[in-house]
């Protein structure tokens, strides 16, 4: 066995699987607060990357900049998109409210292929080209800064549900929203934060994606496969994003060296149905009980 | 001044009916026109293609057209976007032939050109080509009524092994493809090739379709250590990434691809990276002013901005079909699956304007040539780097 190969490809499904935690956890933040599974993740994280095209490019504006702002613009568009698509469809069935999300990709494969034509592009360059070795072993620089960005992010959510009014008011919600009512969180306030904080992870998502595989009208499928983890996870867990996305990423590396690259999505799928089999609600996820 | 009865009148809204709610059914009263119907995908993830193929397929149709037409006959293209979806290219393809009296058809996949390839058979009326260079859509026996505009995908790994067993005998290689129809395509039968050339496949690395980082990949080739690294079914991700990683490493290896990842706008945009890339190329970039190209030149007047690698595909692609049709019509045959194919096998020496840089010829359902470019940074352009490569049965 030679361990330092073992080594880098741990280090390299640690790196991947961080980027999909990030995404997933948009699913999670959204479901959390509305009970609405967003499948417009995927798309939204693809806009990140052209917002930071653009702001680059068609705009001129340093990288420093430019980030902040695609991120911010994500944020923006979960605001809109919450008052003015998601909320009148409060009291709707979640097929219908699902289905909607649905429609949202399509309009924004759309639009980003009418306003940035249907090429493949690169990222401009903002990690820097250098290795980075911990210890002898090689690491990707992009995955490097993509797992440390996605550990950071992930840990100050977990601190802000913990201790932020905010992030207290969230969890008052997901847990009754009437409760929540009549304890005086501005619950509609709460649903418009959730969509505004989801929507700029999964632009910010978007960039490191980006910066990665380059960005594409079709770049939205890698929200699939954080859906494959938030399912893992459970839909509600924002340790279950982590736990599930670190998981997929090392089963993935792991099985792509060993077995072979075609094997890589059997063993994640099959993952999948086992979970679904044993615990159906994810393994950090709440269990739903119904009673009539 | 010619005043119309009542019952005049009738008749007339009545006909104007038919000829609007059947639009076949005024064809006949058309001036007689050559159609070429295509499944062509305007969006999803081939978009970039089929938005440059459609490009040089309306332009040859135009050019065609301003010189009078094939044998006397207008051509018109008629085409709808599939998503590249094979459900929606058959049912595209069902309501073309429908409305249209169709000869020609162009696909926009593998996929497209297998499912349909029975409907082909059994009509015996159409020659279709497309976007797909699959190894098995190249058995005259099995396809008889379509062909493609270049080497199939087997012949373009030919031609790279030929121009690396002439660089370097004895190289080692590493074929990365995806998993996928497309990226699986030649792997099996140019491992064989490879070795009977006295190459040395060192390593096959599969990546998933959906496959963003590529890191455990990258780590993999750095064991085999190859002089050359193919790349097969990518357009462009993850390929910028794969060479980067890889140049990070120290790997010494050169990076080949095959024609659908030699665009030269999207490695102008990846910048340094793909300083070095390689790969097969069967047709002329847009911006190539060889003296010997004058169709070409008309091309840059018809459109002043850079036109992708589609696009020559297209335009390639439309010229063959109208060559087959006009050997076809000169002949006094009428136009079916089988007149149109045994006209487009005549073809022999044929001067393509310069899009090929060397006369072609139709032996099957492949022009099996091509010609080794590589990416220079600095230019930000692919430059020849071998000359035309003719494959030989």
């Amino acid at each position: 066995m030679d361990w330092l190969f073992f080594t880098e490809v741990t280090l390299a499904g640690l790196g991947s699987g961080a980027l999909l935690s990030l995404t997933a956890l948009s699913f999670v933040l959204i479901y959390k607060a509305t009970r609405v599974i967003n499948l417009a993740v995927g798309e939204i994280l693809m806009l990140g990357g052209y917002l930071f095209f653009a702001f680059v490019t068609a705009f001129g504006l340093a990288t420093w900049l430019a980030i902040p702002l695609a991120i911010a613009g994500g944020a923006l568009f979960g605001f809109v998109v919450e008052r003015t698509l998601i909320r009148p469809m409060l009291g709707e069935s979640s097929i219908s409210v699902l289905m909607l999300t649905v429609g949202l990709g399509s309009v924004l494969i759309g639009a980003t292929e009418l306003i940035w034509n249907t090429d493949p592009r690169a990222l401009p360059d903002f990690m820097g080209q250098a290795p980075v070795f911990i210890g002898e072993a090689y690491v990707s620089r992009k995955i490097a800064i993509g797992f440390v960005v996605s550990a950071l992010v992930i840990a100050l959510f977990l601190l802000l549900f913990r201790f932020w009014r905010g992030g207290v008011a969230l969890r008052a919600t997901a847990t009754d929203q009437a409760a929540a009512y009549s304890c005086g969180i501005n619950v509609p306030a709460v649903f418009s934060l959730a969509w505004m904080v989801a929507c700029a992870t999964a632009a910010g998502a978007g960039l490191l994606v980006g910066a990665i595989g380059g960005i594409s009208p079709t770049m939205g499928v890698f929200g699939l496969s954080a859906l494959v983890v938030v399912i893992i996870g459970g839909l509600d867990s924002v340790l279950g994003a982590l736990v599930g996305g670190i998981l997929i990423g090392l089963v993935e590396a792991w099985a792509g060296t060993f077995l072979g690259g075609e094997y890589k999505l059997v063993t994640t799928f099959s993952i999948l149905i086992a979970a679904l089999m044993i615990r159906p609600y994810g393994l950090f996820g709440t269990v739903e009980i119904e009673r009539l | 001044m010619t005043s119309l009865n009542r019952r005049q009148i009738m008749g007339l809204a009545a006909g104007a009916g038919l000829a609007s709610a059947f639009p076949g059914f005024t064809a006949y009263a058309q001036e007689k026109e050559i159609v070429i119907g295509g499944s062509i995908p305007l969006t999803g993830v081939f978009a970039f293609a089929g938005v440059a193929i459609e490009a040089g397929m309306s332009d040859y149709v135009k050019l065609t057209n301003e010189a009078g037409g094939i044998a006397g006959r207008k051509l018109r293209l008629a085409y709808e976007d599939t998503a590249y979806k094979v459900d929606t290219s058959v049912a595209v393809f069902n309501k073309l032939t429908t409305q249209n009296d169709i000869h020609l058809y162009y696909g926009d996949s593998t996929g497209f050109a297998k499912t349909i390839n029975e409907e082909l058979n059994r009509r015996g009326t159409i020659l279709m080509a497309g976007a797909s260079f699959g190894s098995e859509l190249n058995n005259p026996e099995k396809y008889p009524f379509q062909f493609m505009a270049g080497p199939d995908y087997v012949e373009m790994f030919a031609i790279l092994l030929e121009y690396i067993a002439k660089a370097q005998p004895g190289a080692k290689l590493v074929f990365v493809n995806s998993d996928t129809e497309f990226g699986r395509d030649p792997i099996e039968a140019s491992v064989k090739r490879a070795k009977e050339m006295g190459l040395d496949v060192v390593a096959q690395i599969v990546t998933p379709p959906t496959a963003v980082d590529v890191s455990t990949e990258v780590l993999k080739l750095r064991r085999a250590n190859p002089d050359f690294t193919i790349f097969h079914g990518y357009v462009l991700a993850p390929l910028p990434e794969f060479m980067s990683q890889a140049k990070q490493l120290g790997l010494k290896t050169k990076f080949m691809g095959t024609f659908w990842s030699m665009d030269n706008s999207l490695w102008a945009n990846v910048g340094a990276p793909a300083d070095g890339f390689m790969g097969v190329m069967p047709y002329r970039y847009y911006y190539d002013t060889s003296p010997d190209a004058p169709i070409l030149e008309k091309i840059r007047k018809l459109r002043p901005t850079y036109q992708a690698t589609g696009y020559m595909q297209g335009f390639l692609t439309a010229m063959l079909m109208g060559e087959a049709a006009k050997r076809t019509l000169e002949a006094g045959k009428e136009l079916n699956g089988k007149t149109l194919k045994a006209a487009l096998n005549s073809i022999k020496d044929f001067d393509t304007g310069g899009i090929i840089g060397v006369p072609i010829s139709v032996p099957g359902n492949s022009v099996p040539v091509g010609r080794i470019y590589q990416f220079n940074a600095a230019d930000k352009q692919m430059k020849p780097a071998s000359d035309w490569i003719s494959l030989k049965k």
